[in-house]
């Protein structure tokens, strides 16, 4: 990463105009803009697939720390194919600046919004437990259903497949076996007719660990000694 | 004598508040030195420390000086009586209750490095399943798992032994049941958490004892003095010192 510009970049010897330090000072500006440039999508504005792994990186590094879940939904936009064949490639790349833009104005603060490539976007979720990751997956799939791109005339209604995982503090897997799980959930929602969000019910139901009923149960079958 | 193996590691556990974690940790280092064993209590509770209540000690160095201000270890430790030191913990420090692998690392080198003379090491861990309780939990060989006779430290205590157990592959869980008016009640329900252990985990922890409800362990605690060594010959006293035989045993 590069440090910002240093606006108070002064000449140690006191020139006031000083052709070499104003070079400096563009040089540091166009870094920044590059280091910009390079994890940003140019067409949606939104992070690049370098940067999302980069970021997935440091919130699973995080989650050992701090024990707190990595959340992570995949997305794939329905029938996009037919959307560039049909519609042509404008359209279809005006599809994709009109997701980003309705996304982002419903995920929350923390997330991370990617274009992963193609008609494919990734949302990393910090510090976050599956059931919320879902709620957000949720909202996200429900936007667009309720947002058509408008076209003139008329409009193209947009909707999309979601797959949600998460990443727990003693799992031993790297960022890209860690999307790859994630797609396998998306392909499920691909699979079941699109336009849904699909991950592992019963993690949300019951952590691996949670004392389940039955174990309470057997407990409270105990005749306690004192009664 | 020591063997090549270094220090006996236990780390002292329940889940539930409240249950005699702290008490049972120095009663029974003071009966393991009875029995002319070398003994190390580290207070685990890093975020609320009690051993030293309990014994009375006036702190002026603890984990946190050596994680934070490079004290000696060796330095922190202070020898409340022939066999038995204590590396007391701080209290009332919030961020020390979630440390950072870093900071588990450091904990781990420096604990490594002062239980070398001690024949026993006993950790005493905070309540619940945080991520400091989890680590103090695998850094030890043992894990003792203390209960009262109701059912909500009882389910507590599986509760814990269940995310060692799935999460961290730990197998060698002992049980004390505290607060017992009998060692039978204290047998019956040892054998009520055992039977779920097998069932739903496939794991037989061990049966290390009971302690009785006493009098006497109030009492010392207000004069904050061991239980074992104000009242020796009451039920408590009695029952830890066979508790310390038992663990003596095991190693």
């Amino acid at each position: 990463m590069t440090k910002p510009a240093d606006p108070t970049l002064d000449c140690p010897i006191g020139q006031v105009e000083c052709s070499l330090l104003q070079e400096i000072r563009g040089l540091r500006t166009e870094v920044e803009q590059l280091a910009r440039l390079s994890q940003t999508d140019p067409l949606t504005g939104l992070f690049n697939f370098r940067y999302l792994i980069d970021a997935l990186h440091r919130e699973m590094e995080r989650t050992r720390r701090t024990g707190l879940t990595t959340g992570l939904i995949m997305i794939d936009l329905d029938h996009f194919k037919y959307v560039n064949d049909i519609r042509g490639h404008q359209v279809g790349n005006r599809a994709l600046q009109w997701c980003a833009a309705r996304w982002l104005e419903v995920v929350r603060k923390i997330d991370v919004l990617c274009r992963f490539g193609g008609e494919e976007f990734t949302v990393i979720l910090p510090a976050t437990r599956l059931a919320q990751a879902v709620r957000v997956a949720e909202r996200l799939r429900e936007k667009l259903e309720i947002s058509p791109l408008p076209l003139n005339p008329g409009e193209l209604p947009l909707t999309a497949s979601f797959g949600v995982d998460v990443f727990r503090a003693n799992e031993e897997l790297s960022p890209e076996t860690f999307v790859e799980r994630t797609d396998g959930f998306l392909l499920a929602a691909k699979n079941q007719g699109r336009n849904r969000v699909c991950y592992e019910e019963s993690k949300v139901l019951r952590p691996a660990t949670e004392v389940t009923p039955d174990e309470r149960i057997a407990f409270f079958a105990t005749r306690w000694p004192r009664e | 004598m020591m063997d090549s193996r270094g220090p006996v590691k236990l780390c002292i556990t329940s889940g539930k508040g409240g249950v005699g974690k702290t008490s049972l940790t120095v009663n029974l280092a003071y009966a393991l030195a009875a029995n002319q064993k070398r003994v190390l209590i580290v207070d685990g509770d890093l975020g609320l420390a009690n051993v030293d209540v309990l014994l009375g000690l006036s702190v002026d160095r603890t984990i946190r000086d050596v994680l934070d201000g490079g004290v000696d270890p060796a330095q922190a430790v202070a020898q409340v009586s022939a066999g038995v030191g204590v590396l007391p913990a701080s209290s009332g420090v919030p961020e020390l209750v979630n440390l950072g692998p870093e900071e588990q690392d450091q904990l781990g080198d420096l604990l490594t490095a002062i239980m070398v003379p001690y024949d026993y090491v006993l950790l005493d861990t905070a309540a619940g399943i945080g991520p400091s309780v989890l680590w103090f939990n695998t850094f030890t060989e043992h894990n003792l798992v203390i209960t009262g006779p109701d059912p909500a430290s009882l389910t507590d205590a599986y509760a814990l032994i269940k995310v060692l157990h799935r999460d961290y592959a730990r197998d060698r869980f002992h049980v004390v049941v505290n607060f017992v008016m009998s060692e039978q009640e204290a047998v019956q329900i040892y054998e009520s958490l055992a039977a779920v252990t097998q069932r739903f985990l496939d794991l037989k922890p061990v049966y290390l004892g009971g302690i009785p409800r006493d009098t006497s362990v109030m009492k010392a605690a207000r004069s904050q003095r061991p239980f074992v060594q104000q009242s020796p010959a009451q039920p408590a006293a009695r029952a830890v010192f066979k508790l310390a035989e038992r663990i003596i045993e095991l190693a």
